[in-house]
Parts: C-alpha cells; structure tokens; sequence
C-alpha cells in the first residue's frame, strides 16, 4: 500500500515537472473524455426514443397473431377466441397491458375522394390503457369508449378516426362522413357510413398512409367478422423489456405466434444495433486522439528524464519498475484528466437531456416509418458515463507503454552519460 | 351489340364466340377473333344473369340485372341476395362508380382499387373497363387444329403485341371446330404463368344467338375457388334511355 502511495506521489511530482506540457494533454483527454460522453449520451437518446415510440404508441412490446396472419394479413387468419381468452388471461397475470385488433382491408369515400384503407378494429378502452395512440391525435378526439350515445352535432354517428396522410387524401376533417366500402367476411359487400371524430397525428407510416380506426363492434357489423381478432399487442408501457414481456406471455399455444417489437421490425432493430457498432467506431477514434497525445507527452517526459532512469536502474531498479512508474504517470494523468472531462460531459449531457435539439424543422420526423419525438434529447446510463471514462483509461496506458519501454530497457552507463 | 358479360369483365376475354353458324368454314384466326370480338358488340343489350362464386371461406350467389350502350356504357343491378338488393355498378368509359342503397350513397372506384374484387367475385373492376380486341393487340396463329380430348377443336395461341396495354402474357384459346364457339380460355401472366382459366358452357339459343350461356373462371392459384356466370336471359338492340347511363339513374 505503502509503495502505491509513494509511487502515486513520484508520479504526481513528475507530471508537474512540466505543467504546462501536462495540461494541456490533460485538457486533451478532458475534452476527448466529455465528448465521448455527450455522444454516448445523444445515441443512447435515439435509442431510448425509437424504442419507446415503438413500444408504447401502437406496436408494443410484443404481438400475437395467428400463424401465417403477417405475411399475407388474411383476414380469416384470425386468433381463436379460446386462446385468445387464455392470452387475455395470461397478460392480466403477468402484469401486461394487452389490446386486441381486427384488421380488414378496403375503401374509404368522403365526396369525390376515395381511397383505399386499412380498417383496424380496436377496443378504445384497452388501447387507452395500453397505448399512446389514443393520445396521439391532431384534430379532434379518438374514438369514444362505448359505441351507445355517440353524437356529432346532435346526431348518432359511427365514429371513426383517420391516418393523417389518408385523411389529407380524403380531404377529410373533424365531422367529415365517409362511406366505407368492404368485402365482409361472408362475401358480401359491407358498406357503412362514419363520422370523422379524430385525425391522428404522425404516428408511423402505416397508419398514417392508410390507417382508418374504428370501434370492434362498428367493425364488426361492417365487415361481418363475427368476432374476428387478429392482433394482441402487448404493452408494459416501457416498464419491461420486450423479451421479458414475451416471456412472461409464453409458452404460446400451437397455431399462434408471439413476436416482439424487434422481431416484428427487424429493421428498426438491426437500427438499434447498428447505433452500437457505430458508437465505438467514433469512440475508437477520440480514444486514439487522446492516446497519441499521451505517447507524446510521455515520451517527451521519458526523455527529459534519460539520466533519472540510468540511475534508477544503476541503483537496481527493475525495469518494470520503471515501466509501472511511467506507465503510472499516465494513468494518474488520464484519471485525473477524466474526471473533469466526465464533469464537463455529463453537464453537457444533463443539458440535452433536458433541453435537447430540435431537429422538427417545422415537419415530423420519420425514421423506417416510425415518428419519432422532434426533439432529439440525450439518455443516461452509468454504463454511458464508466465505459468512456475506463476505455480512456486504457488508452492512456496503452499509450505509454511505448514511452515507458523505452525508459526501462535503457543502458543504466549509456544513459548516465547522456547529455 | 354488346352483352353485359363483356362489361362484367368476360369483355377483356374477348373468348371466341363464333355465333352458330357456318360450322367448319374454315375462317381464319383473325375471322374467328373478329367474329368473337363483334358477336356481341353493338347498339344496346338487356338482360338477367345469375353470378355464383366459391371461394375457400364461403360461396355465395347473387342476381344481377344488366343493360349496355354501344362500348362504353353499362349499369348492373343487384336484385338478389336481399341484403345487397339495389346496389350497382355504373360504368362509363374507364371509371367505374357503385351505388350502396343501405347507405344511399355513390362511391366512385380509385385507381388503386380498380385491381380490387368485383362484388366478391374473381372479377376485378379493372377486368370491367378493359377494353381489348383481340385481334388487335395480339399476335396471333392456330397452334393446333383437330381432335383433342374427343373434340374437335380449334386453338389460338395470342401473345400481346408490345404496345399493346393489356395485362396478359399470353392467351390461349380453344373453339369447338364445328361451331366455333369458345370452349375454353387460358389466360396467362407476363412470367407467361397460368393465372386464369375461363371454360364455356351450356350453349343455348339467348336473344337469338346460340351462345354459351355459362361461364366459369377459376384462378389458377386457388384451384377450389371459381366465379360462375349463368346467362337467364339476354335481348339484344333494344332502345335504352340515354339517361339509364348517369349517376342520377344509378342512384334510382
């Protein structure tokens, strides 16, 4: 212990032997130290964004369908009503929020427009509770809880609320009617008129472009689907990992399929992953600004030094006493160095997560379809603040190995008489 | 004169139906094309037919009431199954419009949707307002002429000439060779995969002109589905109110 504290001392009186020269690498390091941490921080905000627009507005943690129901969205593709019981069941038990979906295909008419939609069956109740969706309208309101009472301007209405881009087609607005036209589930020809109660905000491609919300039981009658639910999503309302909702769902019965977010957007999670990769790519690169600018000080140090080392090792010092004494030097330095440097990052970092920047531009922004929030704002984890700072520190005694090897392999007689 | 069925999507098939007569004249195919385009093309018709279609999840069965004007104009009624009574499809040159009676509304058809199902059948809109001669957006040549299948018959194998807009990449039609009426049309996609097929039935004597009175297209993807058009009775030439053709008659 004793020895530590000395050589800690030797290290301090050595780094200050030329104050200058240190700090202005300490700054260095500082500076590379608060960047890298402000980046961790800003990538980890995206991150936490997209995966939190993803889970909580409309696709949640995990989804269940019927077999086979995603690749061709068969509307007879639908989950039995027994499993989805069980599910419903299983959900409540395990603490997870879960809304129900039908889904069914065809055409939307105000006035002279028409277009094509897709008409999704919800439980208003149970997506209030579960999803941000209901929130996420621009004019007017969502759909009312109950499909009894439901009035616009004094009248009994079906209510239905519409994709941003599908009512901007439509030329639709609040209190607008539209005629829905369907093939029913028996081969008929649905047709229903509605009521425009709400237009949603940007919400994700899909909807927006072709999105058409109404209540199960409007849904019902018009597509003559007899009950139909083709989609559970599941919902912790971030509380969870999608894995861990997934798993506290399973095992799932034959016949159906449990898919979480990342499974049923693998672009959007090889995305995620991606932002990983890239992180240490960009801190690879400040880890090595910082080095270099430690292998140069320190061989500096160790050359000023020559004639200390030629009698340190004449006197019968190690070499790798040596090699741990300058080694030491730069690793007090960069410690020293990275805590101002985490200082200054994570009063940074605190800044944009608070305020963070805005990158709207005045429109929505959109990522693989998904809205994300407008204003970029950084996230925080300890591991965001610890791997920077201990990855600094490594650079640091890598970059003084060079430095330090040369001091303590040198020829303690050649050395005295250096001039 | 023109019947219906053209209008109700058979149009596009332009299938070979040699009206009766000169049974082994020996026309050629684009006489036997022409004849088929025309048999049917003219002032006006009027008629009854009955649509049943099968399909994996259920089959249903519907009345129909259709007039036509020259080639781009006509109307079809639905007069049965009760819950789907009074709606109608208006068409006029390339648009296509429907009338809902439980909703009293008219809905005009959009562009995205012309690929769309007929009322529920294996017809699309689009195969509603395609018009297509045969014998002039296809190339055409007899490949094959005597008994198959203990008929006599007649096949003409039509390749879309490139300019030509049709969505087919080959058609192949087989005439019986003595009346040269189609017995059957395979329609293929542009992979020149089989995408359709279109078997001609139960010839009989229908506004004055044997014809077959039943048709049949099963989609080569789903083998157990099929559309089935029966014709109960046509009239042909007949004077129609110009009227009959408007929104406003849709609507009545």
């Amino acid at each position: 212990m004793g020895r530590i504290v000395a050589g800690l001392r030797i290290a301090w009186r050595n780094l200050w032997r030329n104050g200058r020269r240190t700090g202005i690498t300490a700054a260095a390091i500082a500076l590379n130290t608060a960047v890298l941490i402000v980046s961790f921080g800003l990538m980890h905000g995206i991150v936490v964004d997209m995966v939190r627009q993803i889970t909580t507005i409309s696709v949640g943690d995990a989804q269940v369908h019927a077999q086979g129901f995603r690749a061709a969205r068969s509307f007879y593709k639908a989950i039995p009503p027994a499993a989805l019981d069980a599910l419903l069941a299983q959900a409540t038990t395990a603490g997870v929020l879960a809304a129900p979906r039908s889904f069914g295909f065809g055409l939307v008419s105000s006035g002279p427009k028409s277009a094509g939609a897709m008409f999704w069956g919800v439980d208003p109740v149970a997506e209030r509770r579960a999803f941000g969706l209901p929130g996420r309208i621009a004019r007017g309101q969502f759909l009312a809880d109950r499909v009894e009472g439901r009035s616009y301007l004094g009248r009994p209405v079906r209510e239905i609320v519409l994709g941003r881009k599908l009512a901007k087609t439509l030329h639709a607005e609040v209190g607008s009617e539209l005629v829905a036209v369907v093939q029913a589930g028996d081969g008929s020809l649905g047709n229903e008129l509605f009521t425009v109660t709400g237009v949603l905000a940007g919400v994700g491609e899909e909807i927006d472009r072709a999105g058409a919300l109404v209540h199960r039981q409007d849904f019902d009658e018009l597509f003559v689907a007899q009950g139909r639910v083709h989609e559970l999503a599941l919902s912790s309302r971030g509380a969870l990992p999608a894995e861990e909702v997934a798993a506290r769902l399973g095992p799932i019965s034959a016949g159906l399929e449990l898919q979480t977010w990342g499974e049923l957007l693998p672009a959007i999670a090889d995305m995620v992953r991606m932002f990983d990769g890239v992180m240490w790519l960009f801190a690879l690169v400040f880890l090595l600004a910082a080095g270099l600018g430690v292998t140069n000080t320190m061989l500096m140090a160790t050359y000023e030094r020559m004639r200390e080392f030629g009698v340190l090792k004449a006197l019968g010092a190690s070499p790798w006493r040596i090699l741990g004494g300058v080694t030491g030097e730069a690793l007090l330095l960069g410690m020293l160095a990275s805590l101002a440097g985490s200082c200054l990052g994570l009063a940074g970092t605190w800044y944009l997560t608070r305020v963070g920047i805005d990158l709207s531009g005045g429109g929505d922004l959109v990522v693989q379809g998904m809205a994300m929030q407008s204003v970029w704002r950084a996230s925080l984890t300890p591991a965001d603040v610890i791997l920077p700072v201990l990855a600094m520190w490594l650079a640091c005694v890598l970059a003084a190995l060079y430095p330090a090897a040369k001091a303590a392999r040198i020829d303690p007689v050649r050395a005295m008489t250096h001039v | 004169m023109r019947v219906w069925l053209l209008t109700a999507g058979l149009l596009w098939s332009a299938a070979a139906w040699a009206a009766g007569p000169a049974p082994g004249a020996g026309h050629s195919a684009k006489e036997l094309l022409d004849k088929v385009d025309d048999l049917y093309r003219g002032a006006s018709s009027h008629g009854k037919m009955s649509m049943r279609v099968v399909t994996e999840h259920w089959t249903r069965e519907m009345k129909l009431e259709f007039w036509s004007q020259g080639k781009d104009q006509s109307l079809v009624r639905i007069l049965a199954p009760l819950k789907e009574k009074g709606t109608a499809t208006l068409k006029s040159g390339n648009s296509i419009w429907n009338y809902l009676p439980k909703v009293n509304r008219v809905i005009k058809v959009p562009s995205s949707m012309m690929g769309g199902s007929w009322m529920g059948s294996h017809f699309t809109n689009d195969d509603l307002v395609k018009e297509s001669r045969m014998a002039e957006d296809f190339d055409f040549a007899v490949t094959f002429e005597g008994a198959r299948e203990g008929l006599e018959i007649i096949e003409i194998t039509c390749t879309p000439r490139p300019e030509a807009a049709v969505v087919w990449g080959k058609v192949v039609v087989v005439l019986d060779r003595a009346s040269e009426l189609p017995l059957r049309s395979d329609y293929h996609d542009e992979d020149l995969e089989l995408a359709r097929t279109m078997t001609f039935g139960e010839v009989r004597l229908l506004g004055g002109r044997r014809v077959p009175s039943l048709m049949r297209v099963v989609p080569a993807d789903k083998p157990r589905e099929a559309t089935e058009v029966r014709y109960d009775e046509v009239e042909f030439d007949l004077d129609l109110d110009a009227g009959l053709f408007s929104l406003r008659s849709l609507q009545r």
